[in-house]
């Protein structure tokens, strides 16, 4: 009797075992040290709640999901460690990342090799477009705009407003310069003079003698391509030297981490215009879990890999368990190309030949500590022509 | 800045013969007490600048006894790995306990400027000029007059002979890295209303002071300040009118040339503040 007892047990346990499937392993990968640690802290606290979201409601066809993280400091050869702990140690199905656009360049060859898709969530250097897709890489997508099709729109937008010349001020890294190049295309083809460029390293305590060099350009405008870390003591700065330039931005200056970062005198930042693809308010409810969690407005890095967590990879593995019956590697890339979703907080989240998803561009204005969207435009290729 | 920093890394030099690669992380442990006094506790500005330097002189204490005691009989290479360690474990930290949200300590005087025909400069900018003088003077009185500060004199120049006298050699080495501390969160109080504060804002300071301190001639304290002006000018004539991408090298290309033209440093002697 004791002995059909126990083996009643120990079936009843291995059958409740086989019953619940393992978890689907999704690995982020962002800075979560170094002078850009701020964007993997951020990466690390939206992916957690994104997961506990998608857990709460009962996982992926049932799977739940786990996340696990890796540091690619902003580094290109960080990132391919970041790329070998995610699939070597941690063992995960595909991969979120890298946030910053030297380490995406830097992780691309090594998912190509390994056979790991990694979906990226904000990386804007146009190279990675061409790179994707039919340009060689079968294992890389984007959600997040690049600079080359965000900078025309952004220029025409600059001419409309009666700009005729300026400078460029960009961070002395891949996204910097890679949004420098892509702008002095654009303001060639809008009719705007590019009067100098100037590169900073981030962090940088003091803007004063670039800004001297500014106020010497003179040109009408300025657009940096700056995160609101070093926007807030530029801003500063900026008005400290009394220039008077219209000031239109990439990256995250017109945000509302910017703003919590002015909050003493959040007029620094009145008239800045910033073109991106996110923004608070575009998904209130998740504004709402991200401030009662970390006391602080969302940042922009963390709730876009929340997004392609929600909107890219979860409609992927849905797709790859319906028709594959599994969510392997190589299931969930062939899946991510069929992902059609037409509702994203984004926009629509769609790859094409290049595995580049046309979301929306957001032009948006900062007045009174207040940002405002002045146009949401829809995206497309014709755009690059 | 560059200078304060500097005369606290150049003391350390002088009087216990070592380079601390952890002193730009005083400076942003110095500025987390000043934004934690300022902000968190909502004291006064006076009174939260000379809190900072309080902790600090306790967190020099400390750092003497449990780091840097152990690797002082030891060869230069331990010392620089351990100090070195020190700092990326202290950033680290940093980031960990305190988070990588930039913290802002606005004043007053930070947002209020000064405007002598088209020269425009925040009030908070005089304010960091005319306390560094007065920090400076206050630091050469004690070197010169104090009981204390001749000690530490005297240590630079002779650290057998002074064991041999009776002079406490390692409560003088306690003072000195207690009074660097102190120094480097003076800076950071008078300087962070006018930036951020961020976990790894110590990492290049320490390299600049570093540079200073070499330029100024080894552990000469008035060179590592008179070097630090330098640098500080040289960086921003280069920013302003070479390339602000590449000042910093430009900065260090100054000290390579100061060195090759002058190995011992600008105002170089032996070693000794």
């Amino acid at each position: 009797m004791r002995l059909a007892l126990t083996v009643a047990t120990l079936l009843f346990l291995a059958f409740s075992a086989g019953a619940q499937a393992p978890p689907i392993r999704i690995g982020f990968a962002s800075a979560m040290s170094g002078p850009a640690a701020i964007t993997g802290e951020g990466v690390r606290w939206g992916a957690t709640l994104a997961v506990e979201e998608i857990n709460a409601k009962g996982g992926v066809a049932g799977r739940k999901i786990e996340a696990f993280f890796a540091d690619n400091k902003a580094q290109p050869g960080e990132a391919v460690s970041a790329v070998r702990k995610l699939a070597d140690v941690d063992q995960v199905d595909v991969i979120i990342g890298q946030t910053h656009s030297g380490a995406c360049l830097g992780a691309m060859p090594v998912v190509k090799e390994i056979g790991i898709a990694m979906v990226v969530e904000s990386c804007s250097h146009p190279k990675i477009r061409e790179l994707s897709g039919k340009g060689g890489n079968e294992w890389t997508f984007r959600v997040a705009l690049d600079d080359e099709i965000m900078a025309y729109t952004f220029a025409r937008y600059m001419a409309r407003q009666g700009v005729k010349t300026s400078s460029v001020l960009a961070m002395n890294n891949d996204f910097g310069r890679g949004a420098a190049t892509a702008y002095e295309a654009a303001f060639k083809k809008a009719g705007i003079q590019l009067v100098s460029t100037e590169f900073f390293d981030p962090g940088q305590p003091d803007y004063r003698p670039v800004l001297t060099r500014l106020k010497r350009a003179n040109p009408e405008s300025i657009l940096g391509v700056i995160l609101a870390s070093d926007g807030a003591p530029f801003m500063r700065q900026f008005r400290e030297l009394g220039l008077t330039q219209k000031v239109f931005s990439r990256g995250s200056l017109g945000s509302a981490e910017f703003l919590h970062q002015v909050r003493d005198n959040p007029k620094v930042g009145d008239g800045v215009i910033e073109a991106s693809y996110w923004i608070t308010g575009l998904d209130p409810e998740w504004d709402k879990k991200w401030t009662e969690r970390h006391k602080i407005p969302p940042r922009i890095h963390g709730s876009l890999a929340a997004i392609t967590l929600k909107w890219a990879v979860v409609p992927a593995l849905e797709i790859a368990l319906k028709k594959h019956g599994k969510a392997d590697r190589k299931a969930i890339r062939d899946a991510l190309t069929e992902v059609d979703v037409k509702d994203s907080p984004l926009g629509p989240i769609k790859f094409d030949a290049n595995h580049q998803a046309w979301i929306n561009m957001i032009l948006i204005e900062m007045r009174d500590g207040q940002l405002r969207i002045l146009e949401k435009l829809p995206t497309s290729p014709a755009l690059l022509n | 800045m560059y200078a304060m920093v500097a005369a606290g890394l150049a003391l350390m030099l002088g009087v216990a013969r070592l380079i601390n690669f952890a002193h730009g992380e005083f400076f942003m442990l110095g500025a987390y007490a000043f934004w934690f006094a300022y902000r968190e506790l909502g004291l006064p500005y006076p009174l939260a600048a000379l809190l900072a330097p309080a902790v600090m002189v306790v967190f020099g204490v400390a750092y003497q006894h449990s780091v840097i005691r152990a690797i002082l009989p030891r060869s230069w290479h331990v010392q620089l790995i351990a100090t070195l360690a020190t700092s990326i474990v202290l950033t680290n930290l940093a980031i960990i306990v305190l988070g990588t949200q930039p913290k802002e300590v606005p004043t007053a005087l930070s947002s209020r400027i000064l405007d002598v025909g088209g020269l425009r400069v925040a009030w908070q900018r005089l304010l960091v000029l005319g306390a560094s003088l007065v920090i400076f003077w206050g630091l050469h009185r004690f070197v010169a007059r104090t009981r204390t500060g001749k000690a530490m004199r005297a240590m630079s120049q002779n650290r057998e002979a002074c064991a041999v006298v009776g002079v406490d050699v390692q409560r003088t080495a306690m003072v000195t890295f207690a009074l660097s501390a102190a120094l480097a969160a003076a800076a950071a109080a008078l300087v962070s209303p006018l930036f951020n504060i961020f976990p790894d804002m110590g990492t290049t300071l320490t390299l600049k002071a570093f540079a200073a301190v070499v330029a100024g001639g080894f552990g000469y304290v008035n060179g590592a300040i008179a070097a630090s002006f330098l640098i500080g000018l040289t960086e921003a004539l280069a920013g302003s009118y070479v390339s602000y991408a590449y000042k910093d090298a430009i900065a260090f290309l100054i000290m390579i040339a100061v060195l090759l033209w002058r190995p011992q440093g600008l105002f170089g002697r032996r070693i000794g503040i």
